[in-house]
């Protein structure tokens, strides 16, 4: 490359280069959008994940999948098991 | 010769760094041998890196394997190219190697990137954490995994949306989109072949219902959810998040089952499931863990001990033949099996079902050989000619093979192996020289 290249603020020079897939695009809205509604449900109280699921109308095993990278980013944290010693609730990580 | 192309040469080559090649590098490295250690992986470290604890001690893997890899990668005599890809190896006039291999861009200047972190935070993408096994996310800005070797950040460009914010964050600037791929052309003077196994996919039995029925799992995404950096905060199942309490593990999946072409046995199913197993009893010690198989093969030094120390635990056995697996609202598995020591039909539910996946031949190594060609055995794994003498020879003067990629085998085999192998190549060397 000619020109000097500023460290730091790369990513324009592969801008120039690369067009980002329409499907990424899609999946960043997609786990937005899901973030920001177990986020604002869980603002309110805490919840299991069947609650989360019915309220963001998602299939149970997709409401784990975004709670648990949540967990992870550190957003939420895991709450109290229910009385069946079967289910955990999850609240905001303070 | 292109001029963009970088050279270099090194006594030895070693291709994979799992166990097998990390320990063949340090051998090689030990005994005076410049070594350049190929791993087309972000880390090195291999399956074993990722499993929680070993068999049949129980001691946790990450504290045998860290302080190995971190042997490996400061050993002077050790160049260590992790994201890398060989393309083609041939054999001069002279009996020498030359390599042709892309170091793939990482878009992180490696040397001064700290491990800290503040990329993955600023990034927007979550996608599925290969390393986690599908079971959690990972950012596209992302440290492969804590214990990653090197335990530096790298951009997954395919899941990338260009939006800066790493780079923004990055408070040493090491984060450069400028990178590009970098072909080397090496001389070396012998080649080890420590390119491991793949996984058996389970999707291929759909009559065990992996893929469909979210509680039906792998034995590597138990190792996971059973390691100390696991990807949720407890045992769950990833259906709904139920802690489990009734565990079934299908042996033999995918191994000495001639319908989906793998009639050999892996190995080390049987005991990697006892092993988990007994972890779980650990964890879960409510949990009642059923293992259905068609035989143990316990025949390792302190095997049959472990397996005896399962059943004392309460870990059932059950000599059955798992037929369906089909899903009940609840989300529990019923399992139709053959009870083989009565042989009758049976049905049992559990609420979870590990599926004891098998050890498969990786082929990519036979492609690597111009000229000569790299024959590989009856099952596809790297042929060895002369078993019973030297069992690190193949088909090509010079190279040798190392581990799994020879075959099945468990960790203390792996290592003797790369003993047999760096020994062979080290004799090689020396007759050469
Ligand atoms: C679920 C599970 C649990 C297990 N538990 C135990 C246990 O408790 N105890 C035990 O002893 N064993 C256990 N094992 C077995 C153990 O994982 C293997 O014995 C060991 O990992 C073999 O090491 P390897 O180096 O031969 O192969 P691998 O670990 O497969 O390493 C091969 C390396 O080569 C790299 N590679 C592949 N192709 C190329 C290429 N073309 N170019 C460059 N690099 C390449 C790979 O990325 C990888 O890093 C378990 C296995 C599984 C699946
Ligand atoms: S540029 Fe790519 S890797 Fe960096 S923060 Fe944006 S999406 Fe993530
Ligand atoms: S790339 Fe930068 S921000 Fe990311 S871990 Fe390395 S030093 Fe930290």
């Amino acid at each position: 490359m000619d020109m000097e290249i500023e460290k730091g603020k790369t990513v324009k020079y592969l801008k120039e280069k690369r067009k980002v897939s329409p499907a990424v695009i899609e999946d960043l809205k997609k786990f937005t959008k899901i973030k920001k509604g177990i986020l604002d449900a869980l603002k309110e109280e805490d919840l299991t994940i069947d609650q989360l699921s019915q309220k963001l109308a998602l299939p149970h095993h997709e409401t784990l999948y975004y709670l648990m990278s949540l967990i992870k980013y550190g957003f939420v944290q895991i709450g109290k098991m229910d009385d069946m010693d079967e289910f955990f609730s999850y609240k905001i990580k303070k | 010769m292109n001029e963009n192309i970088k050279t270099a040469s090194y006594d030895a080559l070693v291709i994979g760094g799992g166990i097998a090649g990390g320990e063949t590098a340090l051998n090689l490295a030990n005994n005076g041998f410049k070594v350049l250690l190929v791993e087309k992986d972000l880390s090195i470290g291999g399956k074993m890196i990722l499993l929680s604890k070993v068999f049949p001690s129980l001691d946790c893997a990450a504290c045998i394997t860290t302080p190995k890899v971190s042997e490996i990668s400061r050993h002077p005599l050790i160049t260590i190219f992790t994201a890398s890809e060989i393309v083609r190896i041939i054999r001069g006039p002279n009996g020498a190697f030359k390599a042709n291999l892309v170091k793939k861009p990482r878009f992180v200047i490696v040397e001064d990137c700290t491990g800290c972190q503040l990329c993955e935070e600023a990034c927007p993408v979550s996608v599925p954490d290969q390393y986690q096994m599908g079971l959690v996310g990972r950012k596209a800005a992302y440290i492969p995994f804590s214990i990653a070797s090197p335990r530096v950040a790298a951009i997954d460009i395919e899941n990338c949306t260009l939006c800066g914010a790493c780079e923004r964050a990055c408070p040493t600037k090491c984060i450069d989109f400028t990178q590009e791929p970098v072909e080397y052309a090496i001389d070396i003077k012998t080649v080890i072949i420590a390119t491991g196994f793949n996984l058996f996919d389970p999707i291929k039995i759909p009559r065990y219902g992996y893929g469909r029925f979210k509680n039906v799992v792998t034995s590597m995404q138990m190792e996971r959810l059973l390691a100390p950096t696991r990807p949720f905060p407890t045992i769950l199942r990833p259906g709904d998040g139920k802690m489990p309490d009734k565990l079934a593990y299908v042996l033999c999946t995918g191994s000495r089952d001639a319908s989906v072409g793998n009639p050999i046995c892996s190995q080390i199913c049987c005991m990697y499931s006892i092993k988990q197993a007994q972890l779980l009893m650990g964890a879960l010690p409510m949990a009642d863990v059923t293992i259905y198989y068609i035989n143990i093969r316990s025949f390792g030094k302190g095997f049959e001990e472990f397996y005896e120390q399962a059943k004392g635990m309460g870990i059932n056995f059950i000599k059955g033949k798992i037929g369906e697996i089909s899903e009940n609202p609840k989300g529990n598995l019923v399992l139709r099996y053959e009870d083989i020591n009565e042989g009758i039909v049976k049905e049992s539910e559990h609420d979870m079902v590990v599926l004891s996946v098998g050890i498969l031949p990786n082929q990519e190594a036979s492609g690597l050989f111009q000229k000569k060609e790299l024959t590989l055995d009856l099952y596809k794994f790297v042929d060895q000619p002369d078993i019973l003498v030297s069992p690190s020879l193949t088909s090509i003067e010079g190279v040798f093979v190392a581990g799994t990629a020879a075959g099945p085998m468990d960790i203390p085999d792996s290592i003797l192996s790369a003993g047999a192998a760096s020994s062979e190549a080290i004799g090689y060397l020396n007759r050469i020289q």
